[in-house]
This record gives C-alpha cells, sequence and structure tokens, in this order.
C-alpha cells in the first residue's frame, strides 16, 4: 500500500511503499525538472566487514575495502557493463560507498522507464570473474593512491584512526592497496548475499515522474525475482571503548599550509529514530553557534590569521559511532588547537542565549529548503537516513521542536576535552 | 524556451532574469569581466575578499555574517574564475523564495541591498581602506596563491596550461602573483576599486521564480551607484601558430604521478564548429563510454580517472590521467592512441550515438541547475552567440561523422606534462 507523506512548508509530496519482501522504495515528483533521478541503495558500506553470512552459522571477516570494491564489480555483468548500457540510453549512471551505505543510481532526461529497470537489473545481478576482479585491483589501486596525496582526506582518517580504537570507521573506505589484493570473486558473492536482499535496501526516485506507475514498475521487477524472506543479518561490531585511541596524529604531505582537524568521540550512542535525529540537529547547531562564521571564536579566530573561510565544524551520527570534526588549514596548528580548546571552555561557562539559539534554528531552516534545490542531495540523504530508522522529511519539524537547553546539553555533554583527539598535517620543507 | 530577459540599467549594468518557478531559491550572480592581465589581476582577485570585511551598515565580518544569517541564511560569497583572456569577478547572492517562508515577503530586495551596500558602501579607515583589513586579507589571498599545490590534479593541469600559453595572456594565474600582492597596500587597493566600479563591465544575473518587470524596477532601484565609460576586454587569441611538441616535468614527493596532455582545438564556443567539437571531445573521453575510460581504465587498468576536457573559450582540450610514476609511457602511447584513431576516424556508430545522447543529456539537466543557466548564458554572452537548449540540441543533431573528424584533425598535441615522483 502506498502512503504519501507531505510537507506543507517545503510544498512535496512523498510517496512510499513497502515492496514484499521488504524493499522500501520512496518517489517525490518534481514538477518542471528535466532530470529524473533514481538511486538504489544497499545498508551495506565499509564498516560491515564482519559479520555471520546468511543461512550459515560461522563468522566472515572480510578484507578491508570490500563493499567499495564490489560496488565497483557490480557493473559487470556476462555480456558486457552496466555503464555502456546507460550510456545507450543517454543517461550517466554511477554508485557511491560510505562508511554505512552503498549506492547506486541513474540521472536521465528520456528513456527513464529503461534506465529505472536497467538499474533494478544490474543491481539484482551479480556476475563477477577471477579476472574481472584482478583487473580491477589496478583501477582501485589508483583510486588509493589518489587519496594517498589529498591532504583533507589523510588528515580526516588519520583523526578517525586518533578517535577509535577498534571500531571499523577507523579504516579508509576503500581499504588499502594491500587488503584488496585479497578479495576475490567468493567473498563478493558472500557479501552479496548477506546484504544485497530487498529487505536490507531502499530505492529513491525523484523527478518529473508518475509515481504509481514508477512503484509499479518496480513492485513487478522485484517480484520476478522470487526472493525468500532473509534472516537477520548479524553484523559484529567490536566493543569500542568509550576512550579516544591517541591524543594526537601527525603526518607530513607536500602542502602549502599545515591542517588541523580536532575531533571529539560521542558517548551517547546506541540508538536510532527520530531521537537519533535529533541529537544530530541539535549537535549541529551547537557546532554552528560555538565555530560558525557569526561566532565570536570564529571572528577572532580569523583576525589574528589562524583559520581561513573553509573552517569548518560538523557533526555525523551513526547508531554506533558519532563524533564531530572542527578545523581546517591554518598557519600554526599548535596555537589554533590552544585558542580552540580555550574557546570551548569559554562557549561552555557562558552558555547559548534563547535570542542565539532562535537565530540559527532560522539559519538551518533557510539552510535546509535551499538543499531542496539539489535532487541529488534529496535523493542521496534520504535513504541512509531511513537506514537509520529516520524520517529526513521531519528535520523542520525536529529543528522547530528543539530547545535552547538541548543545544546548551550538547555544548556541555559533546564538546569534552576527555574524548579529544587531534589530527595535524606538517608541510614537507 | 527563452532563455532570460536582458535590460541594461542607467548605469550601464547588464541585467538578465531568468524566470522559473522549478527552484525553491533565488540565485543572484553579480559578474565584473576584466582582461587577464598580470599587473591587475591580483588585485580584482584580492578585492572582494576586502570588501567582505566591513562596510558601514556592518563593519565587521561578523556582524556581515550574521545578518545574512537572519535572513534565512542566505549565502554571500566571492569567486574567481577565468574564460578564455578574461577574468570574471563574480558574487553570489544564494536565498530562499519568500514563497517557502511564512513570515518573510522582501527577502530578494534585503539580498540585493546587502550586495550593493558591499560593493558601494565598504568602510574606510580615513581616505582608504581599513588598513587592518586588507592586511589580513592579503595574508589570507597569498594562502590562496600558494594552496593551489594543495590539490595536485588542480595543480598539474594548471603547471601543463602555464607552461603551455607561457607567452599568451592566458598563462596568468587568475588569483595573480605572490610579486604583485606584495606591492598592494590599503591606499593602491582603494585606488583600483573605485577604477574598478568606474570602468569594469558588468553584469547581474537573476533565476528563479520573478515577476520580470518587477525584478528589474527592484535591481534599478537599488543599484544606482556611478559608473564611467567602460573598459572593453579584448578578445581571447584563439588561432596560435602550432610547434613541436613539449615535454615538462616536475618532481614531487607524491604517491601517484599526475598526467596531463595540452592541445590546440583551435576552436571556440562561438565557431560554427564548436558542437562538432563537443562531439569529439566526447567520443574521446568526457564519458565512461569514451576511449580514455575505456582504453586507459578499463582494459588496461592503469588509471582511477583518465578524462578530456575543453577550454571552450580559448580552444584548448586538456587530457588528465592519475598514474603509476612507472607507467608513463605505457599511458602516453594508449592516449596517443586514442587522438589518432579519432583523427583517422575509427570510431563507432555506437561511439557517435551514446555521446550525442550523453551530451544532449548533458544540456537537459543545466536547465535543472540555476548556476548552470548562468553560467551557459556568460558562456553565450561571451562568445557573442546565446544558445536556448533547443539550438543547441539542433546543432548537436547536424553534427556528422565528417564533421568529427574535420575537428579532429584540427587538433594538435602542445605539450605533455608529468608531475613524478622525485625530491625527498
Amino acid at each position: 500500500m502506498t502512503k504519501i507523506l507531505e510537507q506543507s512548508v517545503i510544498k512535496e509530496k512523498l510517496y512510499w511503499q513497502r515492496i514484499e519482501p521488504g524493499l522500501e522504495v520512496f518517489v517525490l515528483p518534481k514538477k518542471g525538472y528535466n532530470k529524473k533521478y533514481a538511486t538504489y541503495s544497499a545498508n551495506f558500506g565499509s564498516i560491515d566487514s564482519h559479520f555471520i553470512v546468511e543461512g550459515e552459522k560461522r563468522e566472515l571477516q572480510v578484507p578491508d575495502g570490500v563493499a567499495h570494491f564490489l560496488e565497483h564489480k557490480l557493473f559487470e555483468d556476462e555480456e558486457g557493463n552496466a555503464f555502456d548500457r546507460f550510456a545507450v540510453l543517454g543517461a550517466s549512471s554511477n554508485a557511491f560507498t560510505n562508511f554505512t551505505n552503498t549506492t547506486y543510481l541513474f540521472a536521465a532526461t528520456d528513456n527513464f522507464t529503461q534506465c529505472l529497470e536497467l538499474l533494478l537489473d544490474f543491481v539484482q545481478n551479480p556476475y563477477f570473474t577471477d579476472e574481472s576482479v584482478e583487473k580491477e585491483k589496478g583501477i582501485i589501486g589508483q583510486e588509493i593512491r589518489m587519496y594517498e596525496d589529498n591532504p583533507q582526506w589523510r588528515l580526516f582518517f588519520n583523526l578517525l584512526g586518533a578517535l577509535y580504537q577498534k571500531h571499523p570507521v577507523r579504516i579508509d573506505i576503500a581499504g588499502t592497496v594491500e587488503s584488496i589484493s585479497k578479495i576475490n570473486k567468493e567473498v563478493l558473492y558472500q557479501c552479496y548475499r548477506t546484504f544485497y536482499h530487498p529487505s536490507n535496501m531502499a530505492i529513491f526516485v525523484v523527478g518529473d515522474v508518475d509515481a504509481e506507475q514508477v512503484l509499479a514498475q518496480i513492485e513487478n521487477n522485484i517480484h520476478k525475482h522470487n526472493y525468500q524472506p532473509l534472516g537477520e543479518i548479524k553484523r559484529l561490531l567490536p566493543q569500542e571503548p568509550a576512550e579516544i585511541a591517541q591524543e594526537y596524529i601527525e603526518q607530513t604531505l607536500v602542502v602549502s599550509e599545515p591542517l588541523l582537524n580536532i575531533g571529539f568521540k560521542e558517548q551517547d550512542l546506541g540508538y536510532d529514530g527520530e531521537k537519533l535525529f535529533r541529537r544530530e540537529i541539535a549537535t549541529n547547531l551547537m557546532l554552528d553557534i560555538v565555530f560558525g562564521p557569526s561566532s565570536k571564536l570564529y571572528n577572532e579566530l580569523y583576525e589574528e590569521g589562524l583559520i581561513d573561510d573553509e573552517f569548518d565544524a560538523g557533526y555525523v551520527a551513526e547508531i554506533d559511532y558519532s563524533h564531530s570534526i572542527i578545523g581546517g588549514e591554518t598557519a600554526d596548528p599548535e596555537r589554533l588547537y590552544d585558542r580552540l580548546v580555550a574557546g570551548i571552555k569559554r562557549a561552555q561557562a557562558e552558555g547559548i542565549s534563547q535570542a542565539e539559539f532562535a537565530h540559527y534554528q532560522r539559519k538551518a531552516m533557510g539552510e535546509f529548503l535551499k538543499s531542496f534545490n539539489s535532487l541529488e542531495f534529496v535523493a542521496n540523504s534520504y535513504p541512509a537516513y531511513h537506514f537509520k530508522n529516520i524520517n529526513f522529511f521531519d528535520y523542520l519539524q525536529v529543528l522547530q521542536e528543539l530547545t535552547h537547553d538541548d543545544v546548551n546539553q550538547r555544548l556541555q555533554e559533546h564538546l569534552k576535552l576527555d574524548y579529544m583527539a587531534r589530527s595535524v598535517i606538517w608541510p614537507k620543507s | 524556451m527563452a532563455i532570460f530577459k536582458h535590460q541594461r540599467l542607467e548605469n550601464g549594468i547588464n541585467v538578465y532574469i531568468h524566470p522559473t518557478a522549478k527552484f525553491k531559491t533565488i540565485l543572484v550572480q553579480l559578474i565584473f569581466h576584466r582582461q587577464l592581465c598580470e599587473n591587475e589581476v591580483t588585485q580584482s582577485a584580492l578585492l572582494p575578499a576586502v570588501l567582505q570585511r566591513g562596510t558601514n551598515t556592518y563593519p565587521t565580518r561578523q556582524k556581515l555574517a550574521w545578518r545574512l544569517e537572519e535572513l534565512y541564511g542566505t549565502e554571500l560569497m566571492s569567486e574567481v574564475f577565468k574564460k578564455g583572456e578574461r577574468q570574471l569577478i563574480c558574487f553570489t547572492l544564494d536565498l530562499v523564495h519568500d514563497q517557502y517562508l511564512p513570515e518573510e515577503n522582501r527577502l530578494l530586495r534585503k539580498g540585493l541591498e546587502i550586495l550593493n551596500e558591499l560593493l558601494t558602501n565598504p568602510l574606510l579607515e580615513g581616505d582608504t581602506f581599513k588598513a587592518d583589513y586588507v592586511r589580513q586579507e592579503k595574508e589570507q589571498h597569498e594562502k590562496v596563491i600558494k594552496g593551489l599545490i594543495n590539490d595536485k590534479i588542480a595543480y598539474s593541469i594548471e603547471r601543463c596550461l602555464q607552461s603551455m600559453c607561457a607567452d599568451e595572456p592566458f598563462s596568468v594565474f587568475k588569483y595573480g602573483s605572490l610579486e604583485q600582492l606584495a606591492k598592494v597596500d590599503a591606499s593602491s587597493l582603494y585606488q583600483f576599486y573605485q577604477t574598478f566600479l568606474q570602468e569594469t563591465p558588468v553584469e547581474l544575473h537573476i533565476v528563479g521564480d520573478l515577476n520580470v518587470a518587477e525584478t528589474f524596477a527592484l535591481v534599478q532601484s537599488i543599484f544606482t551607484y556611478r559608473r564611467g565609460s567602460e573598459k572593453q576586454v579584448p578578445p581571447t587569441i584563439v588561432d596560435v601558430q602550432r610547434r613541436e611538441v613539449r615535454y615538462v616535468r616536475d618532481e614531487m614527493d607524491v604517491s601517484q604521478g599526475k598526467l596531463v596532455l595540452g592541445y590546440r582545438t583551435g576552436l571556440h564556443y562561438g565557431d560554427n564548429d564548436y558542437a562538432a567539437l563537443l562531439m569529439y571531445n566526447g567520443i574521446l573521453g568526457t564519458f565512461p563510454h569514451s576511449k580514455l575510460f575505456q582504453n586507459v581504465r578499463e582494459k588496461a587498468s592503469l588509471a582511477y580517472y583518465a578524462y578530456s576536457r575543453l577550454e571552450k573559450h580559448k580552444g584548448l582540450m586538456i587530457i588528465s590521467a592519475g598514474i603509476e610514476t612507472s607507467n608513463y609511457e605505457r599511458t602516453l602511447d594508449i592516449i596517443n592512441q586514442q587522438v589518432l584513431d579519432m583523427k583517422k576516424g575509427a570510431f563507432s556508430q555506437a561511439d557517435v550515438d551514446n555521446t550525442r545522447s550523453g551530451l544532449r543529456n548533458q544540456f537537459l539537466v543545466e536547465e535543472d541547475h540555476p548556476g548552470a543557466l548562468i553560467n551557459r548564458a556568460v558562456d553565450g554572452i561571451l562568445a557573442e552567440r546565446v544558445y536556448d537548449t533547443e539550438t543547441l540540441l539542433a546543432r548537436l543533431n547536424a553534427v556528422t561523422r565528417d564533421d568529427i573528424v574535420r575537428v579532429a584533425e584540427k587538433i594538435d598535441l602542445d605539450t605533455v606534462y608529468f608531475l613524478t615522483k622525485g625530491g625527498a
């Protein structure tokens, strides 16, 4: 049965249907847009590297980077690859893997029905051979090398490695040249069988489409496959201690200026849904108030020449790990670090006023509305939140229900110096 | 479909309004057009940052940021672009349309007033800009210039183009140079600013759910500052003498080598053969079905990315790939073979068809992005040939295999640049 979720402020209507055996499908009609954009996501990311294979008893520890590797290989089939078939239809296709999800997508202006059928078919038909798996190692090896030269990326993963002792979020999404060398087609099939079942996946379609037709087409396609219900997916995540792994990590690279990130490791974990969404929004609001472009601290640091306008603070909220990351390029990472610590203590002593809170709430509302221009943003975000039992369209409502006490509480509880790590990139002299 | 409505204000600002009900936002871009001139680009690239530091109404960065946030997180930013031998200084205002804000009915007006304030009412100290602001922004700008090296892909492309066009204005870096920056002070920059406002041709583009007449009237009532006679930007030199291929190499302590090849196409956006050039470039290297992706990446596993890209006003094409440094010769051979195959007409009907529909998809998708609409309008204004989507599609459909081969024959390799491992 189709449900219709209406959001009156953003003037959007979302169609939602659960297709047996458990695929969640969302359609957002956008009148007047030329582009039709569809994503097909699996709740399977780089952190899902230790689990029990569907129908078996034994635990499986797969090489780092396997979710991303699978994403690359799923485009291939017996006769060729899906990229080429989308090209014939005049559409562009792509895919991405992050810590928690893998998403396949296309953007088309013509031939939408055929493109959607193609997306459904290629994601449901794995075809891996020894030869094509070997060939991909060279390509992904170069992808890894490219990121090794990316200072922001290195800064970020070094920090995650300092914040987390055991949790696989500390490991690079693509793995390493060494870890991917151990990937073979059997491993890919095992992961596919475990995680690419409709009940662990979601589809989001956005554009000038007829929602009922889209839903019917997806239902027909899925039913052709005669899926059996999937047993519970047993993900085996290590017990992550509350404490950080190390206080400080550094690396040298060819850069014009040092970079500093500090990170705070969340202590309040283990739940999903609206409660998690509220924590995410409240924490991001708090970070914007303390570190954003109109904050006292930001402007002091800017005038001292310690930060530039790329300086940023953001929070990531997942069910079993969460953290905030603050920083950017700086002439003097040690002085900036001291100033940030002092700034946090000052903000905690002063607290956030009702007026400040209301101001940033209004700003966040405008930013959310603006983000709806991008079909890609909506279609990429919605399923990721859905896997956390969050309805992304509730954003404005949750934002309105927040109080300045919530934000003050996050300021005291989240920005705890005991759970802070820092990462520095130094220029090679 | 009409692309935009144009009107010239009394003071000579060209206003382009793109009415569309599609978006939840209104996008405003104020674009100044300057010649790429070594002695001036640094000051014009630095200027927007100083203007954003403070005005008489909003004397600090913090007060300006606070005001923009009050306007539902309106974004105001400045960027510098290079199109052909032209430096574009662009101020962008991105705001929510009133219809989504129950308590608001004048957000565009408020936004435009801030933009005008920024431009015409800077905070002064005596007769010049505030010295502290200029000093701090010079430091920030120094980091921007030096920061090119942080993105190794962008760095290698810039190095290739600079080396290739060393004797042409195109080689001037859009952010300017440290040498020129050192000469700037509050007083000289303020003088430059006054001339800048007077003489620089400027366009204001607005995209959104707008009443055209009302919006023109609104803009006319806000942007009333006095301007002088405009300094026209000379045309970009596209037709350049071809020469023997040159090889340039930089060593750096990197994990991955960056191979960049620079070509002369001799064709620019306004040419009759531009659509054929797009087809050429598409078959060669912009899509996953293109020759570069297929042969460098899929068949030889040499790279994660390998693509070609046009500089549409200067008549250049670059090919870029990230590879193991030991695979330099092999990759170069494969790339050269692909370019040669294009000249020989060694591409299939499927290559032609897929590229045509891929480009059609790109043109149509541009209409879904306010920024892409403006960008296309600017390209058209620069080339003095403004195309709407239907015309673009018709021109694309008219391209034949012979047209593509004819274009291929005009394209010559000029410079092979390699950023390779070395150093410490």
